[in-house]
């Protein structure tokens, strides 16, 4: 039992390793969200799931999503907590984005915890 | 032997064939690739200006969505006409572009640029229309205007990637035809050399060999020829003109040959057929005449001895021959002659030409006596021997000059022998065209006066 203890242990960092590994923003990171897209403004989703079902949904289960999405303005600041890497897929991506957990700090919607695409942010220099 | 010619003949018409197949083959090809090519490049051309519109297209409904946060920002009504501006030129170019794809039958473009157009409308309606309407209240409408703006990127970028496809499709599919083309033109060019130096080689063997024929031919007609030599006081003119054509030899034949100092054999016949079997057949007549006329000096008996001789060596019962043999003493200027069946002997004399009778049947059908005939010529008479040459030359009417015309014709001819010879020949030419239908040989013998006398 004692065994087995360790060696999960000993795996574990390895594991989280590599599911960090493909992530370009870390825990701690400080960044801005901004959208490449038409519309610069980006989503803020409360749940990873719905932020990958929302990039795979059709135009109508996307707009009944839309109560679940916070509408933040480009140019707003967060700290990352958290990233999956190639965990959102669509048809327009060339590869699966990353899902990546922010706090917001600026902005009327500061100190919200949501899930946002990582195509949408881009990490500021350390201070 | 005689396989050989026309064997020679078809296999160069088929390897002409061959090539003109060939020529023919790569002929079509080249205009079938030209076709399929240029099929391709107006559906390629067509693409690509759809490709170019969908950029215009996208760039007016971002146009659209900036005139609309202008207002909202501004207030001024500036942007209101130049969004009612961006709507208008992207509801064109929108029918441009779907007029494109349904004319190019691709479909599945289409039906994403309709779906592109179904979201433009509802964003119209659903944030558009109330933007215009109350622009202060902009915030709820926000998440509405993403969504739009999301799905009309996502599907902007489908169209995007099927025309690019489709492009892309149309580059590989042209250079596969220009790749099939290029490799069926090197392998018919090859094949086109290949026949070509194939048809060469045949064709000079070919030559080669007809070069050796002519050569062996050459040689026969020399021993074959009929000739005349030189007289004592007399001149001798003759021609021999072949049915043949590239022959100098044919059924017919003459012979001047002495017998003696004053004495010579003078021989014509007309042996039935013509061609090159009848010409080895008047060389064998030629030397058993002579050889006969050595022993016999009366040319009655010198036809009836050949008369037996011939039945027996040709054993050919529809073969014969006509022969006039006469045996001239130059000296004495007479004439002792006979005449098996041939009637184109004539005496020209002062008194006008005169046709030498016949004195027995053809060689080679019976056994008939035969008889000579004795003339005293004068000086100045012409002993004028002929084949049926001269009197079944027909006019472009399809009438025999007869022996009558032949009468006529020795009548008006120059005084030498070779002179009337020429213009007999002449006559020949000009009335039967350039092809002479049958053998024709022509004997002409002038006796000279003493101080003519060479």
């Amino acid at each position: 039992m004692v065994r087995v203890a360790a060696v999960l242990l000993l795996l574990l960092p390895a594991l989280l390793g590599t599911a960090l590994a493909d992530c370009k923003i870390h825990r701690g990171d400080r960044v801005v969200l901004y959208s490449t897209t038409d519309d610069p403004s980006v989503l803020l989703w409360d749940s990873r799931a719905r932020l990958r079902e929302y990039y795979a949904a059709s135009f109508d289960e996307a707009h009944a999503m839309l109560p679940h999405a916070t509408l933040v303005a480009p140019g707003t600041h967060a700290t990352v907590t958290s990233c999956t890497s190639n965990y959102v897929d669509s048809p327009i991506f060339e590869r699966p984005a990353d899902a990546i957990a922010v706090v917001t700090t600026s902005g009327p919607q500061r100190g919200l915890l949501r899930w946002v695409l990582g195509s949408d942010v881009r990490r500021l220099p350390n201070p | 032997m005689k396989e050989a010619p026309l064997a020679n003949v078809t296999g160069t018409l088929l390897m002409t064939a061959f090539l003109a197949v060939t020529l023919l083959f790569v002929m079509q090809g080249t205009f079938e690739t030209r076709a399929e090519l240029a099929n391709t490049f107006v559906h390629q051309a067509q693409v690509q200006k759809a490709q170019l519109d969908l950029e215009e297209l996208l760039r007016l409904q971002i146009d659209e969505e900036n005139s609309l946060r202008g207002y909202s920002l501004t207030r001024d009504p500036f942007y209101v006409a130049q969004y009612r501006q961006a709507a208008a030129g992207y509801d064109a170019k929108e029918s441009e572009i779907s007029v494109i794809l349904e004319g190019q039958h691709l479909t599945a473009p289409a039906e994403m640029l309709g779906t592109y157009e179904r979201l433009q409308t509802a964003w119209r309606d659903q944030v558009a229309s109330p933007w215009l309407r109350r622009p202060g209240e902009l915030l709820e409408l926000d998440k509405t205007n993403k969504l739009f703006s999301d799905y009309e990127s996502r599907t902007g970028y489908a169209i995007r990637q099927a025309l690019a496809g489709t492009d892309a499709a149309l580059v590989r599919s042209t250079q596969i035809q220009l790749d099939r083309a290029s490799y069926a033109r090197a392998f018919w060019v090859v094949a086109f050399g290949f026949l070509a130096i194939l048809l060469n080689i045949y064709r000079s063997r070919l030559n080669r060999e007809l070069e050796e024929e002519r050569t062996i031919t050459d040689i026969l007609q020399q021993a074959f020829r009929s000739e005349s030599v030189p007289l004592p006081h007399c001149e001798v003119g003759s021609a021999y003109l072949s049915a043949t054509t590239h022959l100098a030899v044919g059924g017919d034949i003459f012979d001047v040959y002495r017998l003696s100092d004053n004495r010579a054999l003078v021989l014509i016949a007309d042996i039935s057929g013509k061609g090159v079997d009848a010409a080895v057949l008047t060389a064998f007549i030629r030397f058993m005449i002579r050889a006969i006329a050595v022993r016999h000096s009366e040319p009655a008996a010198i036809l009836a001895e050949f008369n037996v001789a011939f039945s027996k060596a040709v054993g050919n019962p529809y073969l014969f021959v006509s022969m006039f043999v006469g045996v001239l003493d130059t000296a004495t200027r007479r004439l002792e002659y006979a005449s098996a069946g041939h009637d184109c002997a004539y005496l020209r004399r002062r008194d006008g030409v005169h046709q030498l009778s016949v004195t027995g049947p053809v060689l080679g059908v019976m056994e008939e006596p035969y008889y000579s005939k004795t003339i005293d010529l004068d000086p100045g008479d012409t002993l004028v021997l002929t084949t049926d040459g001269l009197t079944e030359v027909r006019n472009r009417a399809g009438k025999p000059l007869l022996g009558r015309g032949a009468i006529e014709l020795i009548a008006r001819a120059g005084p030498h022998a070779q002179q009337l010879v020429d213009e007999l020949v002449a006559k020949v030419r000009a009335r039967g065209g350039k092809r002479i239908r049958d053998d024709l040989a022509i004997l002409a013998i002038r006796m000279l006066d003493g101080e003519s006398r060479g």
